[in-house]
């Protein structure tokens, strides 16, 4: 059944190729030539330094994958769906980011909420091992590692659907209904009863949050990574994906998770 | 009610003076008692479960509409939306809700009515009366209408629906149509068989090459025609590669076939799709008739003094199982009295099937003449109500016998006796239907391939049942799509030959625009309902049930989000035609309890006003108190 993939793999493909002709471009210019030169031939004692912190990413990522379709279920058994409490907290403020939509703005969001969200959190490994000092590297991969561990703890606790499910009324699923096929990508990914917190916020904010520490260093990842950070977060809202209140506490577990992941490198 | 069992319990005032001590030490208790023996009314709160958008729009926004007007008349109600499993698992085994919104099954009688409003199911589960709704005049009549004929029926049906209207255990709100597409292909099916239905799958017929007209030319399906040949049988010669199979894909966008193939799970199976291909029934509804499928033939005669119905079913013959065993008499035996007592005598009390309790709870009894032939009693059923029992997908005695443990740790919070056949998840069905199991990949697919030993593979058969034969592709797969406008993207890309779950009234322009897909529009009798849990307060009310329907603006619904792909109705069996009494026919309106406003806008002083009437009192912020 060849066929069957096809959509899928499409797809797959052009956020591959999207993606890497965005690394190459942002390495050339922000990382520059002389430091992607050395990287080359230290590139494997590097990499051997920093192998525990990204052995662990690796390692949560694996456990995530497995648990994914075990975490819904586990969740309706004691989970607390909170739904309708957050839609009773912030009522239709994704409806209001909603009212200036445009179809520039549509194929800007959806661009950055696929693609732009892949890089950002790509490019950072390029940009910090060819690095001298490993620090910036290992936060890296110890802050996502704690995001997506914390991520899948809150997913147990607590069942939440995004503003597309609960109020379709006033939310339009604007990816879904203008690009339907990235629909059968994202399903891939994400579990619909999965939105608080957003992931995407806590992971972009980690990667804007990191750049700032190294902002001396990468003064133009700070600048791409923020405007990027800041379309992601506004993104899963204009999108009808998240609620307000999964981005705020995203982005506060981003910060905590850069925080607690620069204490522990830091303190060595 | 004040809180629900989703929400942790609000202290009463009651219980702050317990802990506080007040009145012990007081001298005044005479007077403290007096008021602090009156728990204060709370606002009135309800919770509204459903589905979420992504499994169906339609249930939200009747939900979400509902919602918003209750939240207007001063009640603090909120939309819980659920997965498909866990909200039938909460309304239909649990009954741990105060309202849903979601599909009935539908049922080709309205028979279906006993199950879900007599009293006498309140205690099972499955669509077996979830209202907890309880009316002994209406049991009585709901009994009457299986035993008389013809106008005395049609009266007792008239009546029943009268009562139900008024007393609105629940309310129905619309009938939907069903919009299913196909894709210009190398099989067709029969136009007058609707889509995804058994006999449909059984009508795809291999086109004369040449007349399928591919126009997507980025189609990687071996389905190509070549202009030079005409024949049917030289179209493997055109196949590029012989070892790759002739796939048939559906889309499918309920998870849950990939997860269990139990056809005795209720929170799975509403409505059913891949297990009745996969299990065989004695009858099979084609066009609306019950016709004969594994029964050669069936006969239905009144016997003895008490004019009790009985009937007789002769199976063809040499049928098998999936799995080879031969299917006999004695397996259709097993399958009645089972469906009845999944337990099989080894519980205290019968536990039966909540599938098919319809069509169950009319039998009294079965028993194998022979090997081929069964012999039914009814008791006094009318024929054309007792036919249907027939219906009823055939099981496999030497699979299902070891199914009648206890179930362990199922999340049904019942501690009644569940057995292992109602919660089992079915991994490898073994039916005797048109297509056997392949596999299954959770959240992903499910493959069959059509059963070479299926009594229409053979050849010729006799009555209607000839019409149908097995399919000549090599497997029908099931392919699980996130949305509906997704299946309509892998369907115009030629990754798809048609939809199995419905599809949306938004995608019905983009088929049109698509001269390779077919638009397939198809009266359902799975109307949307509004259900009202009536063992809670103040639901028990049925004026308090009649003044949350008031709430529902039918039409403007129909208009708004089925966009016109509905019928508004009042009545559980239709919104008019002969089986609805006039009373009860849609006019602009609906004729029992209209909306209290117009274009779906509330007359907000109005409702509330409904609600005054009833006794309800209002805060000065306009709450409204629940006593």
């Amino acid at each position: 059944m060849a066929n069957s993939l096809s959509t899928l793999s499409v797809l797959l493909v052009q956020v591959l190729v999207g993606v890497s002709v965005l690394l190459g471009l942002t390495s050339l210019v922000v990382v520059g030539p002389t430091r992607l030169q050395t990287l080359r031939q230290e590139k494997r004692a590097r990499l051997r330094e920093a192998l525990p912190y990204l052995g662990l990413l690796v390692a949560v990522l694996i456990v995530n994958k497995v648990v994914r379709d075990i975490i819904p279920e586990i969740s309706w058994l004691i989970g607390l769906n909170v739904t309708s409490y957050i839609f009773a907290i912030e009522g239709a403020t994704v409806s209001d980011i909603q009212s200036v939509a445009t179809p520039e703005l549509t194929a800007y969001f959806s661009f950055v909420y696929i693609f732009g969200y892949v890089f950002l959190l790509v490019f950072p490994f390029i940009a910090y091992l060819s690095l001298r000092d490993l620090k910036p590297l290992k936060r890296t991969a110890l802050a996502y590692a704690l995001n997506y561990s914390l991520g899948l703890v809150f997913y147990t606790l607590f069942i939440s659907y995004g503003p597309r499910n609960l109020i379709p009324d006033l939310v339009d699923p604007l990816l879904y209904s203008t690009y339907p096929q990235t629909q059968i990508l994202t399903s891939k990914v994400n579990t619909n009863t999965n939105v608080f917190p957003s992931l995407h916020t806590s992971l972009s904010v980690t990667a804007a949050a990191l750049a700032w520490q190294t902002r001396k260093v990468y003064p133009y990842w700070l600048a791409i990574a923020s405007v990027f950070a800041v379309s992601i977060s506004l993104a899963t809202m204009y999108l009808g994906i998240h609620w307000a209140i999964d981005v705020v506490v995203g982005a506060g577990l981003g910060l905590f998770c850069v925080g607690v992941a620069s204490w522990y490198v830091d303190r060595l | 009610m004040t809180h629900d069992d989703d929400t942790p319990s609000r202290l009463t005032r009651r219980a702050v003076l317990a802990t506080l001590g007040v009145g012990a030490t007081s001298g005044c208790i005479r007077s403290i008692q007096s008021t602090a023996g009156r728990d204060t009314a709370d606002q009135l709160a309800l919770s509204v479960k459903t589905l979420p958008a992504d499994a169906d729009p339609r249930a939200t926004r009747i939900a979400r509409f509902l919602v918003t007007n209750l939240n207007q008349v001063g009640i603090d109600a909120k939309v819980v939306p659920m997965s498909r499993e866990e909200l039938f698992r909460d309304v239909l085994l649990n009954q741990s809700f105060d309202v849903y919104v979601a599909q009935h099954p539908g049922s080709h009688d309205p028979d279906f009515l006993r199950p879900l409003t007599h009293s006498a199911f309140d205690v099972e589960i499955g669509w077996s009366n979830p209202f907890g709704y309880a009316d002994l005049e209406l049991d009585d009549l709901l009994d009457r209408q299986t035993r008389v004929t013809s106008d005395r029926r049609d009266k007792t049906l008239d009546t029943i629906q009268q009562k139900l209207v008024r007393n609105q255990p629940f309310s129905t709100v619309c009938f939907p149509e069903t919009i299913r597409s196909t894709r210009d292909g190398r099989f067709v099916g029969r136009d007058d068989l609707p889509v995804h239905s058994v006999p449909w799958y059984l009508s795809l017929t291999e086109q004369a090459t040449g007349e399928a007209v591919d126009t997507d030319s980025s189609t990687v399906n071996t389905q190509t025609p070549s202009a030079n040949t005409t024949a049917v049988e030289t179209t493997t010669a055109e196949t590029p590669d012989e070892s790759e199979p002739t796939v048939f894909q559906m889309t499918l966008s309920d998870s849950r076939p990939t997860e269990n193939l139990n056809p005795l799970a209720v929170e799975f199976r509403c409505p059913d799709s891949v297990t009745s291909l996969l299990y065989d029934a004695p009858a099979r509804y084609v066009d609306g008739d019950v016709v004969p499928w594994l029964a050669e033939s069936i006969e239905l005669v009144t016997e003895g003094d008490g004019n009790e119905l009985v009937g007789y079913l002769r199976l063809r013959e040499d049928l098998t199982w999936h799995d080879g065993t031969s299917l006999t008499a004695e397996d259709v035996a097993f399958t009645f009295a089972f469906l009845q007592d999944t337990s099989f005598g080894s519980s205290s009390t019968p536990v039966p099937s909540p599938r098919f309790r319809e069509l169950t709870s009319l039998v009294d009894s079965a028993e194998a003449t022979s090997d081929r032939e069964v012999r039914l009693e009814f008791g006094r059923v009318s024929e054309p109500v007792a036919e249907r029992v027939f219906t009823v997908p055939v099981l496999p005695e030497h699979i299902w016998t070891n199914q009648t443990g206890r179930a362990m740790g199922s999340s049904l919070n019942t501690d009644s006796n569940v057995t292992k056949a109602l919660v089992w998840n079915n991994p490898n069905p073994v039916g005797s239907g048109p297509f056997e199991f392949v596999s299954s990949t959770v959240k992903q697919s499910v493959v069959l391939e059509p059963f070479e030993d299926h009594f229409l593979a053979g050849g010729s058969v006799d009555g209607r049942a000839g019409e149908f034969h097995v399919p000549t592709f090599d497997q029908l797969v099931f392919k699980l799509v996130p949305s509906s406008g997704a299946a309509v993207e892998l369907l115009q890309r030629g990754e798809a030959d048609a939809t199995a779950s419905p599809l949306l009234p938004e995608e019905v322009s983009t088929i049109g625009q698509d001269d390779s897909l077919a638009l397939h529009v198809a009266e359902s009798n799975q109307f949307y309902h509004v259900g009202y849990n009536v063992r809670r307060a103040p639901l028990s009310n049925p004026r308090f049930r009649r003044a949350i329907a008031g709430l529902v603006d039918k039409g403007h619904l129909v208009d708004d989000v089925f966009r016109g792909y509905a019928s508004p109705a009042s009545s559980p069996l239709g919104s008019d035609g002969d089986a609805v009494p006039p009373a009860l026919h849609w006019d602009q309106t609906d004729p029992e309890l209209p909306f209290h406003g117009s274009n779906g806008e509330l007359d907000v002083d109005a409702a509330r006003e409904v609600f005054r009437d009833l006794g309800y009192r209002y805060t000065e912020d306009g709450r409204l108190l629940s006593g």
